[in-house]
């Protein structure tokens, strides 16, 4: 268990700088997610905290130590891999041994150690196994069983549900996140999977193009996103941006429709603004409303999702009943929300 | 003929997939290659083991009537046997190893830690393995006779050393650039050094290529005529192929010893292949990553 801090830290491959002075303080036992789209620089991140990527300017803390020249084994982290990247001629029981057979254990504390890990991940009957020999999810399971043997001062996560279909997925989530409140240790978890992010995680950090976009709780995220980036990357489907003036108590889109608004921004603002909309906060109906045309209709079981067409602005609504519209056909719609967001539309960032 | 389209086509239900001609065609060749290869193998064998009476006596490829086993003492002693397999032995036995323990050690190296100059660090490896050793065999000469090591096992196992090394360091950079990354990432986050890692995982996952290279390497040490020619002048420093060599020219006319002396030769080799093969499985790696 400990802090981590990362302090203005950058990465640069060649002339590409791909992380560009992310800070971030990781209180102790924390689980943070490192969210946000590919390519972005999250396992750079990552890889740099655990010690296999240098760092090219800035510095990172762990425990309050500055280990920033230090090699990952002095770092005391474990780290679980999207591949798994299991020791293929090892079995179960000699891969999550590994570390403490190099840290020079004795062999019958690291069989009491193995027997406790397996205990805890349900590994037990498989422990003679080699990792071919094993699905996915135990590959999985595996993984964190070899991290989970060491005590480690922190655990890094890389993408390491990607891999596994969707039930176990939740399974595992589920799994992970007991796993954290027994440990009680600092997790540093990468995903791209917004809803990993938004179940899991104590803090987020969306990341976008090597910069940090916002730090918080996954709430605070959801309900105050500081930009439009943020608030288009959580929540599914993902939030409407509707463009406009605002005239009184409503929105003037540009094909002419209005759209009644439950609040108003706090700063004035006589320009173009631009809302943001839960998919969830709207209503459609024929009666009153701005005129939309359908386009798209899915059904999901639960509710359906809507996908209409208001003045050339595309738009994606997700209602409780079962509605049945048919393309083309034209509806109305009006906000039903009590929380709007606005964005400036020239650098998106969020407006009262 | 309408009748018995469908009945054709029942039948064709019926029976195993057709073959592939393609296959059929590889097969064929493979059994012609196979068999011109095996009866030189046969024909020493069988001389090998007939008295030289009945070698004149019989066809070639009849099998020996009468075993004839005093042909491989006889070949044994009159060939000065003990010395040159003596000798083989002790080159072939410190050569094999030791070389591929370097290349292992240089693939590993130039695979999996970051040098500054290891991409020409690798290209001269590749050099010298596209360095036909006949080219070199004079400087060799005088390099070595300047050292005085003419005569000596130092003197043949160093350029063996050489020559080997190159190709099998190319071959094995190959492999371990193909391991996943993540895999020796995974051990050193565990602790492990760059020792650890290429002596716990490296060396078990490359079994089979090592395997291999060991076979090969056996073989052409042992069996290796030219360089030994020139670097060992002395009849007690000679290997078995000189020994053989030599006992050809003075005993050709003795078949069945000539070709006991022969098989006495390859024996070995086959020998190690038969040691070795079993580690030739495939799939090491498999499990280790995802996909
Ligand atoms: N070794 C490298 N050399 C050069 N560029 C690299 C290297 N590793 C990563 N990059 C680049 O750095 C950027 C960030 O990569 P990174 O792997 O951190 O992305 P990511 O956020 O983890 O994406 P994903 O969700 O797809 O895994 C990418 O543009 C990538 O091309
Ligand atoms: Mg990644």
């Amino acid at each position: 268990m400990a802090t981590v801090q990362v302090s203005d830290l950058r990465k640069s491959f060649g002339a590409l700088e791909v992380v560009k002075g992310v800070s971030i303080d990781i209180r102790d036992g924390e689980f943070l997610i490192l969210v946000g789209p590919s390519g972005c620089g999250k396992s750079t991140l990552l890889r740099m905290i655990a010690g296999l990527e240098d760092i090219s300017a800035g510095r990172i803390d762990i425990g309050g130590r500055v280990v920033n020249t230090l090699s990952p084994k002095e770092r005391n982290i474990a780290m679980v891999f999207q591949n798994y990247a299991l020791y293929p001629q090892m079995t179960v029981a000699q891969n999550m041994g590994f570390s403490l057979e190099i840290a020079g254990m004795k062999k019958a504390e690291i069989d009491k150690k193995v027997a406790e890990a397996s205990e805890i991940l349900g590994l037990n009957p498989l422990l003679k196994r080699k990792p071919s020999q094993l699905s996915g999810g135990q590959r999985q399971r595996v993984a964190m069983g070899r991290a989970i043997v060491r005590d480690p001062d922190v655990f890094l996560f890389d993408e390491p549900l990607s891999n596994l279909d969707a039930k176990l997925r939740v399974q595992m989530r589920a799994e992970i996140k007991a796993l954290h409140q027994r440990l009680g240790s600092t997790i540093v978890y990468v995903t791209h999977d917004q809803v990993e992010a938004m179940t899991m995680a104590d803090r987020i950090v969306v990341l976008r193009g090597g910069c940090v976009e916002q730090i918080g709780t996954p709430l605070e995220l959801y309900d105050h996103p500081e930009n439009m980036f943020v608030a288009g990357f959580l929540g599914s489907p993902s939030m409407n941006f509707l463009r406009g003036k605002i005239e009184g108590q409503s929105l003037l889109l540009a094909g002419g429709e209005r759209l009644a608004l439950p609040s108003l921004p706090m700063a004035e603002h006589g320009g173009d603004v631009v809302v943001g909309v839960r998919p969830q906060g709207f209503s459609v109906g024929t009666q009153d409303g701005a005129r939309a045309t359908i386009k798209v209709v899915e059904p999901t079981g639960a509710d359906t999702h809507v996908l209409a067409d208001i003045g050339g602005t595309e738009i994606t609504c997700v209602v409780n009943d079962r509605v049945d519209f048919a393309p083309g056909e034209e509806v109305r719609f009006s906000i039903t929300s009590k929380q709007v967001h606005y964005f400036d539309p020239t650098n998106e960032s969020r407006i009262g | 003929m309408t009748a018995i389209a469908p009945r054709r086509e029942d039948d064709a239900l019926q029976l195993k997939p057709r073959r592939d001609p393609f296959l059929i065609i590889l097969w064929i060749i493979l059994v012609t290659f196979a068999l011109v290869w095996i009866a030189p193998v046969v024909l020493i064998a069988f001389t090998a083991l007939k008295s030289n009476a009945e070698v004149m006596a019989t066809s070639a490829f009849t099998p020996p009537q009468e075993i004839a086993w005093n042909n491989f003492s006889g070949a044994w002693a009159r060939g000065n046997f003990e010395t040159t397999f003596k000798n083989s032995v002790i080159i072939t036995v410190i050569k094999v190893p030791l070389g591929l323990m370097f290349s292992a050690m240089a693939a590993y190296a130039l695979a999996r830690i970051r040098l500054r100059f290891g991409k020409l660090l690798l290209l001269f490896f590749l050099f010298g393995a596209m360095i036909p050793f006949q080219v070199m065999l004079a400087p060799i000469f005088t390099l070595l006779n300047g050292f005085g090591l003419i005569d000596t096992y130092p003197g043949v196992i160093l350029p063996y050393l050489a020559f080997g090394v190159p190709y099998q360091v190319f071959i094995l950079h190959g492999f371990f650039k193909a391991v996943p990354k993540e895999l020796s990432e995974a051990a050193l986050i565990d602790g492990a050094s760059h020792v650890t890692v290429f002596r716990r995982i490296f060396l078990p996952i490359s079994l089979p290529v090592l395997a291999a290279l060991l076979i090969l390497d056996f073989v052409s040490t042992w069996n290796e005529f030219a360089m030994a020619l020139v670097l060992l002048q002395d009849r007690h420093m000679w290997t078995l192929p000189l020994g053989l060599m030599s006992f050809q020219g003075q005993f050709s006319t003795d078949y069945g010893q000539l070709n006991a002396a022969i098989a006495m030769t390859v024996f070995p080799a086959v020998l190690v292949y038969m040691i070795f093969q079993r580690y030739f499985v495939s799939g090491l790696t498999s499990g280790a990553v995802k996909g």
